[in-house]
């Protein structure tokens, strides 16, 4: 590949060729796929504004008999909930994507630098985590047993805030496409090396920045798995763990028979219903559906710039 | 020696720089990496990995012993890999030349973003979206169908579920790599290719394919590193979790989650652990040596 670098939105150049029948059959099938991908989420979107009542009775519809707001103004019964939900996740996501680009590309910067011999040992430090790791259990026990830190939101940040492969990716990307020339003029007049990283480094990495920051605030904001693993109270919750935690109630509920009937209408207020769930999940994935598309062409750059290495 | 301790020395800013991912590396991922050492320990939580005493090989023994869920949860394992990455890459590629072809453009680029967006929805979220198709009572299958098919407690059905969840998932997403590829090809080889005569599907023979050849072989191979890792998500989140489905959905990523869960079975569950990442850790160098033969300039190191 190498040096032919082709960006996927834009495409091929026209092609020059006939619209004929083949082109309306291809069409067909690639709308059938995109309906595929789409509907699904359509689906989310008509469930939370369905009646409760037309769910149970009938099933999930594309085609509802009733329609209503119930389900979006019972998500907003989680009120506070919600909002401090909305606030752990919007906080991890920012602060651990800003800290994981600033640290990580200080850190590609300076294994790219070829005058600095202690960059060979840094990238098998950096590489080793790719081919072997300890695994689930073990981080968990470290880190809840030793570092204490059961709870706390640096659980969040710190386990995905360095990836080798965006290392890599970032590395790439200023080995390939800035000049080092660039760098050498700075230091010829006289600009310290952080100077030259901050102020002629960083602005020019911006496309693969934008690239791997869209993908690692995607996994801070998907992430349920770190959240289930290790927070407990409920002022630290980030929005998956409240859709795990929705889930959680469902089962208890349809595998315990015996909860008497007093216990459940001590629940009422948190028995998740279909309708007020959909809205739940619609609200969770809303935020990512709405900036993805701005992204879109970063990303599919990333992409490519992270598959060509140097 | 005293040369290397200079050079660091003049570039103590590099040094510097380098420094908060080394540490951030070393806690996160290299202490636990000797915590891997419980796997030969008979764990107490009151002593700590490194107090706990020594058990030699008592906890593979288990593993050996306990043949059903260990040998299970790796056959998922493996059997998951090997399906999402035939079905994964054939789509892949299919979607890639397939959008690559259509001249409609601005069209093909708006459904693109609509298949692109499945990979940005978490799997928390998404079992609930798969379960409003599935579900007995209420999911659209049973109703649109007339049946009523118990998928939650029909192990039977769920690889082709997970499968069809995996692509909904990951291919649109997937196919953006090749498409990379394939917007590098010289339009000049389809032009002359017409003009010899040959068809659409022979040009997508004979020039569009030999092209991605490189780029599948390469993702092929780099990917065999990561047979004994799974998309957690997908296995724990879209099953629910059900016990009932285990025999065809555990697999160790989420034997383990659960495990920890339910803090229990420590033992089994280290070796389980230390059986993966050395497992993985062998594929990655086996993979990383195959591609560095092929393709070096794609090899990882």
């Amino acid at each position: 590949m190498g040096k032919k670098k082709g960006n996927a939105a834009d495409l091929l150049p026209s092609k020059k060729e006939k619209k004929g029948f083949g082109q309306y059959v291809l069409g067909f099938f690639l709308l059938l796929y995109t309906l595929f991908c789409g509907l699904p989420i359509l689906l989310v979107f008509i469930a939370a504004f369905t009646d409760e009542k037309a769910i149970s009775q009938n099933g999930f519809s594309f085609f509802p008999e009733k329609w209503s707001m119930a389900g979006i103004n019972s998500v907003l019964r989680y009120g506070r909930q919600l909002l401090t939900s909305y606030g752990v996740t919007i906080f991890v996501t920012v602060v651990g994507t800003l800290i994981g680009l600033l640290i990580m590309s200080m850190f590609a910067y300076a294994i790219s630098r070829p005058e600095f011999k202690l960059a060979k040992f840094l990238s098998v430090f950096l590489l080793i985590p790719m081919l072997f790791n300890g695994g689930q259990l073990s981080g968990y026990i470290i880190f809840t047993s030793y570092y204490h830190l059961k709870d706390s939101l640096l659980l969040l940040i710190l386990p995905l805030c360095v990836s080798t492969m965006n290392v890599i990716i970032l590395r790439t990307y200023i080995v390939n496409s800035i000049p080092s020339e660039l760098m050498e003029a700075a230091k010829i007049d006289g600009a310290g090396e952080y100077r030259t990283f901050f102020q002629i480094t960083l602005p020019l990495m911006k496309p693969s920045l934008a690239a791997v920051g869209f993908m690692m605030a995607t996994a801070y904001w998907n992430d349920w798995q770190n959240a289930m693993l290790y927070i407990t109270s409920d002022n630290k919750k980030p929005l998956q763990l409240l859709l795990v935690n929705i889930q959680k109630s469902i089962e208890f509920l349809l595998n315990n028979s015996n909860v008497p009937a007093s216990a459940r209408a001590a629940m009422g207020g948190t028995i998740p219903q279909y309708s007020s769930t959909m809205a739940t999940v619609l609200v969770v994935i809303g935020p990512i559906m709405i900036v993805y598309p701005f992204f879109q062409k970063y990303f599919v750059k990333g992409l490519t710039v992270g598959s060509v290495k140097g | 020696m005293k040369a290397f301790l200079q050079n660091t020395w003049k570039h103590r800013a590099h040094v510097v720089m380098a420094l908060p991912v080394f540490l951030v590396l070393f806690f996160i991922m290299y202490v636990p990496m000797a915590g891997l050492t419980m796997a030969f320990k008979d764990y107490d939580f009151t002593k700590g990995i490194w107090g706990s005493p020594w058990c030699e090989l008592d906890n593979f023994k288990f593993l050996v012993a306990s043949k059903s869920i260990f040998l299970n949860m790796t056959k998922n394992t493996i059997m998951y890999y090997v399906i999402f990455t035939a079905v994964g890459t054939f789509l892949n590629i299919v979607l890639a030349i397939a959008i690559d072809q259509f001249v409609f453009k601005r069209l093909a680029k708006a459904m693109q973003t609509i298949m692109i967006i499945p990979v940005f929805i978490s799997y928390a979220a998404v079992q609930f979206i798969v379960y409003a198709f599935i579900s007995t009572d209420t999911g659209i299958l049973n109703n649109t169908f007339g049946i009523s098919t118990r998928f939650y407690s029909t192990a039977s059905l769920w690889p082709l579920i997970l499968t069809i969840v995996k692509i909904w998932n990951s291919v649109g997403y997937g196919s953006v790599l090749y498409m990379s590829v394939l917007a590098g090809i010289d339009t000049e080889l389809y032009e002359a290719a017409q003009i010899d005569g040959a068809n659409k599907w022979k040009q997508i023979w004979h020039i569009t394919l030999p092209a991605l050849i490189p780029m599948i072989t390469v993702m092929l191979l780099l990917s065999v590193g990561n047979i004994m890792r799974s998309d957690t998500g997908l296995f724990y989140q879209v099953t629910r979790n059900s016990g009932q489905l285990y025999s065809t959905t555990q697999v160790i990523d989420s034997y383990v989650l659960n495990a920890i869960f339910k803090s229990s079975n420590f033992g089994f569950t280290a070796a389980t652990s230390f059986f993966q990442s050395v497992v993985g850790l062998l594929l990655m160098l086996l993979s990383n040596g195959l591609v560095r033969k092929i393709a070096p300039e794609n090899a990882l190191f």
